[in-house]
């Protein structure tokens, strides 16, 4: 059919702006300043492994409070009567468009030890609380900022779930529990699963938030990335950082939908 | 058990709206500190719309917004047309690559974007003055592609095939076809693709961040910026501003939405299927 | 008749391993209507969607007008195609999809859009209906849309892939009677792609049943249900009982090992034969006057006439009779020599059982959507 000529303007863009950029970072992570080959850049990537292990270990946490938080929320939602479910589907979204550099400013305002808790903690008589400067508030920074990413794509499932099934298991003999861990669960899987990447994802890899957030000793992939390309200025460097967060994020994906034996396919919902 | 689920859904959309209500009431503060609120005013406001810096390049991130939502819309609803016609296992193969600008990280891509820039400046001996808005509009459209396709595909895939078939029967050419009939039916998918790259692009800092140039600078980017030292209110008057603009958008899109779920829903019926 | 328009020359239609025509050989005559008749997956829409352009066969050609046109695209074709789902288009009322075609054309003036689009409405008795959306409207007044959409045209030839599919009973057989008066008032050829044998005999000058993406048997409907070339027309088309038999010469078949007479002849002596017995050409007598006797094993009333299966030495038969017999009461049968259809073997020998009701049940299993041929670029 001719039709798939139509795609002929996006494949030559995917090429050049999805798939040659990959192979340039590729090329500068195995090269010197001057173009030469070079293993050092891969090599000195050992040196970070404490800063992948923080990122990874934060990240993780992160997800799973949001997957904690979230799963209430979604379940709520999809039991909701329509009107409702598009109201608060709406507010899930609103979030994600504002800027979420405002909005972490917001939230450190909140927590800093003169910000609005701890003055209002203050009026009490009760001393000020170590609510930033500390990987917890760093964790708070990305489950904040990335909580609707979690939200959509369990709700989406959920809101498939045919509500005969759960009608089904309810004559079959389950009681609410059973119900959820037989039937909703199961069928919730691959939204959980893509929700925990979605999480997962930008929060291996911010730079912003711990900066904000973080104490002195918090120093994340992404704030070594960004200090590579901005003050350091070592794209070598940088772009083998790069190539290491990225092959450790596909790693981290295909666990997950390894380890959950999913043959459904991925669903990426925004 | 449903009043439980009711209360964390109450506790997290005040989690979630909590900071922005601190920016919202932080933009009528008469005090410079956000932690501390001092009287109500409308003076930010005021020393919003004089600051001629800030509102360029409010301008500045609605042009790149629109011309490369504008772009992406384009190449993106042929690509889905495109990809829809493919074979099984060239289309599987073409839709991962699509995903990898949504599973990468998005610092990833904006390295990777500013290295082939730096690559292609070094081949042309031009290095940084490669940057500006070319390249950011390269990259705002390669990050707003797959919205596009995603949100398109699935339209396509709904459509009843003979209706194509019907138009070609009638006497119109393929482009006409697409023209007269498809469009109709995959435009819900086309206009909620435009909005998410819409709005993608007016927020995105990350990518913008490492692939801008001083010619050509955007809102989110001169905030982070501005955020290294303590903010002045009127970004949170624009803030509150832009959060007002975005809350009407999504009315709007809501209201499209529900629309065409009710066309969808009378199409069913009438055939007794259901 | 009238002359040849439409000629299908060995055109074979292959997905993958799949082959969904082999071989098929068709003409269609000028101001015909044309039944393609078939379960599903035989090759029916597959064959009309080559007439209509939609596909290319894999090997083969198709002439109209003893012109080739395996390459001619769709809007070229004086053919128009009344769909399945009647898709009709949503965006538009039913005005405007009836005007669809013209508009295309831009040599017609807003006028005379509106006169043709007037008259088709008449002719689908729709007048009133012009500013309605397409989606507010009954099944049936889709339907009647769809056609008038498509002979706006003026086709040649309209193609009607199961129009009647998504329609309850008695609208159906208000809608056969409708579209055979359309094709004669109009002159046209009809090309109509069902499952429903009754619909077939009902409205076709000529009857093309399908199986396999083979033609099984072309004929009237006349002649494709009193002589059915093989057990499987037999067996589609209406209800039979099907046994085996020896043709002993000419006019004389022999089966439960008796001899009866019968109005078929050339078979080679003592050839293994089919031999086909409608239900309803049975004659029930008094066991004694009959030439078998049996016993009633099951009665079903259908309204019209009882449905009775009957024991002959362990082979059943359907019978169907106005008079009530109970079960176990024993009966003789007379059968005339002109009831009596003798087929020569086939592949489909044996295939059907003692007796065998295909259409009823089969059809409601297969009914709301026959798995498209083309499902191969599907994932």
């Amino acid at each position: 059919m001719r039709n798939k000529l139509a795609a002929a303007p996006y494949l030559l863009w995917m090429f050049i702006f999805i798939l040659a950029p990959l192979a340039v970072v590729a090329y500068f992570a195995f090269t010197d300043r001057s173009g030469a080959f070079t293993l050092s850049n891969l090599a000195s990537l050992q040196n970070y492994t404490p800063i992948f292990v923080t990122s990874v270990v934060l990240a993780l946490i992160a997800a799973l409070i949001c997957l904690i938080i979230a799963y209430p929320v979604a379940y709520f939602m999809a039991l909701a009567d329509p009107f409702i479910q598009r109201l608060l589907m709406m507010l899930v979204m609103l979030p994600m468009c504002m800027s979420f550099l405002l909005r972490t400013m917001a939230l450190v305002a909140l927590l800093d030890d003169t910000g609005i808790i701890n003055s209002f903690l203050g009026n009490l008589g009760i001393a000020p609380l170590p609510l930033t400067r500390n990987n917890a508030a760093v964790v708070l920074g990305m489950v904040y900022n990335f909580l609707p990413y979690m939200i959509l794509p369990l709700y989406t499932v959920m809101e498939k779930i045919d509500p005969r099934l759960i009608e089904a298991a309810q004559d079959l003999g389950c009681d609410s529990r059973q119900t959820f861990t037989k039937v909703i669960l199961p069928l919730s899987k691959s939204g959980i699963i893509s929700g925990f990447t979605m999480v997962f994802v930008p929060a291996v890899s911010t730079f912003y938030i711990s900066n904000k957030l973080g104490g002195t000793s918090t120093v994340l992939i992404g704030d070594v990335i960004e200090s590579q390309f901005k003050t350091a200025y070592n794209p070598n460097l940088g772009a083998a950082m790069a190539l290491g967060l990225m092959v450790l994020v596909l790693l981290c994906i295909f666990l997950m939908n390894h380890f959950t034996d999913d043959d459904d396919e991925e669903v990426i919902t925004l | 058990m449903r009043r439980t689920l009711k209360l964390c859904t109450i506790l997290t959309f005040a989690f979630l709206y909590i900071p922005i209500l601190v920016l919202v009431v932080a933009s009528f503060n008469a005090g410079h500190d956000i932690a501390q609120f001092q009287g109500f005013t409308l003076y930010n406001y005021g020393e919003l719309f004089e600051d001629k810096f800030l509102l360029l390049l409010l301008r500045n991130s609605f042009i790149m917004a629109i011309v490369s939502a504008v772009l992406a819309t384009a190449i993106g609803t042929l690509a889905a047309i495109g990809i829809q016609a493919m074979a099984p296992r060239v289309r599987s193969a073409v839709m991962s690559v699509t995903n990898i600008p949504l599973t990468n990280p998005d610092i990833v891509t904006g390295v990777s974007l500013a290295l082939l820039f730096s690559f292609v400046g070094l081949l042309l001996k031009r290095q940084d003055a490669m940057l500006g808005f070319a390249t950011l509009l390269i990259a705002h459209v390669t990050f707003n592609l797959p919205y596009v396709i995603l949100s398109v595909l699935p339209k396509l895939r709904q459509m009843d095939p003979s209706l194509r078939d019907a138009a070609l029967d009638l006497g119109c050419r393929p482009y006409q076809a697409f023209f007269k009939v498809t469009i109709f039916e995959i435009l819900p998918g086309i206009i909620s693709g435009f909005i998410m790259a819409f709005t993608m692009s007016l927020d995105d800092f990350v990518i913008s961040y490492f692939v801008y140039g001083p010619k050509f600078i955007t809102l989110p980017v001169e905030i982070y910026t501005q955020t290294k030292k303590p903010l002045h209110p009127k970004i949170y008057a624009l803030f509150t501003l832009m959060f007002f603009a975005m809350l009407l958008l999504m009315i709007i899109m809501n209201l499209l939405q529900s629309r065409d779920e009710k066309r969808r829903r009378n199409r069913i019926f009438p055939l007794g299927a259901r | 008749m009238s002359k040849e328009l439409i000629r299908l020359t060995d055109c074979v239609m292959q997905f993958d391993d799949d082959i969904v025509l082999d071989h098929l050989n068709l003409y269609i005559n000028d101001q015909e209507f044309l039944t393609l008749l078939g379960p599903s997956g035989c090759g029916k829409t597959t064959t009309l969607r080559i007439i209509g352009g939609f596909q290319k066969p894999t090997s083969g050609t198709i002439y109209f007008d003893g012109q080739e046109m395996n390459d001619v695209p769709p809007h070229m074709r004086k053919i128009n195609t009344v769909f399945q789902r009647y898709a009709l288009f949503p965006h538009l009322d039913v005005y405007e999809n009836i005007a669809f075609g013209l508009r295309l054309k831009k040599t017609f003036s807003e006028e005379e859009i509106a006169k043709e689009v007037t008259e088709m409405l008449e002719l689908v008795s729709l007048r009133g209906f012009e500013s309605r959306k397409v989606n507010s409207l009954s099944g049936g007044q889709q339907q009647r849309v769809a056609i008038a959409r498509a002979l706006i045209n003026r086709p040649q030839v309209l193609l009607l892939d199961e129009p009647l599919g998504a329609l309850d009973l008695r609208l159906r057989k208000d809608m056969q009677n409708e579209l055979k008066r359309i094709q004669q008032q109009l002159g046209i050829t009809f090309i109509y792609v069902t499952h429903d044998q009754e619909e077939a005999l009902a409205m076709s000058d000529t009857v093309v049943v399908m199986d396999q993406g083979r033609i099984q048997q072309i004929g009237t409907p006349e002649d494709i249900y009193n002589e059915p070339k093989n057990a499987f027309v037999a067996d589609f088309i209406g209800e039979s009982n099907i046994l085996d038999g020896t043709m002993i010469e000419d006019y004389a078949v022999e089966f439960f090992g008796r001899r009866f007479k019968c109005v078929d002849k050339g078979f080679a002596p003592r050839e293994s034969v089919d031999v086909v017995i409608r239900p309803e050409d049975i004659d029930i007598v008094d066991p004694s006057e009959g030439h078998l006797s049996g016993t009633v094993t099951s009665v079903t009333f259908k309204g019209v006439h009882y449905d009775i299966i009957v024991d002959f030495k362990g082979f059943k038969w359907l019978i169907q009779t106005t008079d009530f017999y109970p079960v176990d009461a024993i009966i003789g049968i007379r059968l005339n020599p002109e009831d009596i259809h003798i087929m020569k073997k086939s592949a489909y020998s044996g295939a059907f059982g003692d007796y065998s009701s295909y259409s009823a049940e089969y059809d409601e299993i297969s009914d709301p959507e026959e798995p498209s041929e083309d499902d191969a670029d599907e994932e």
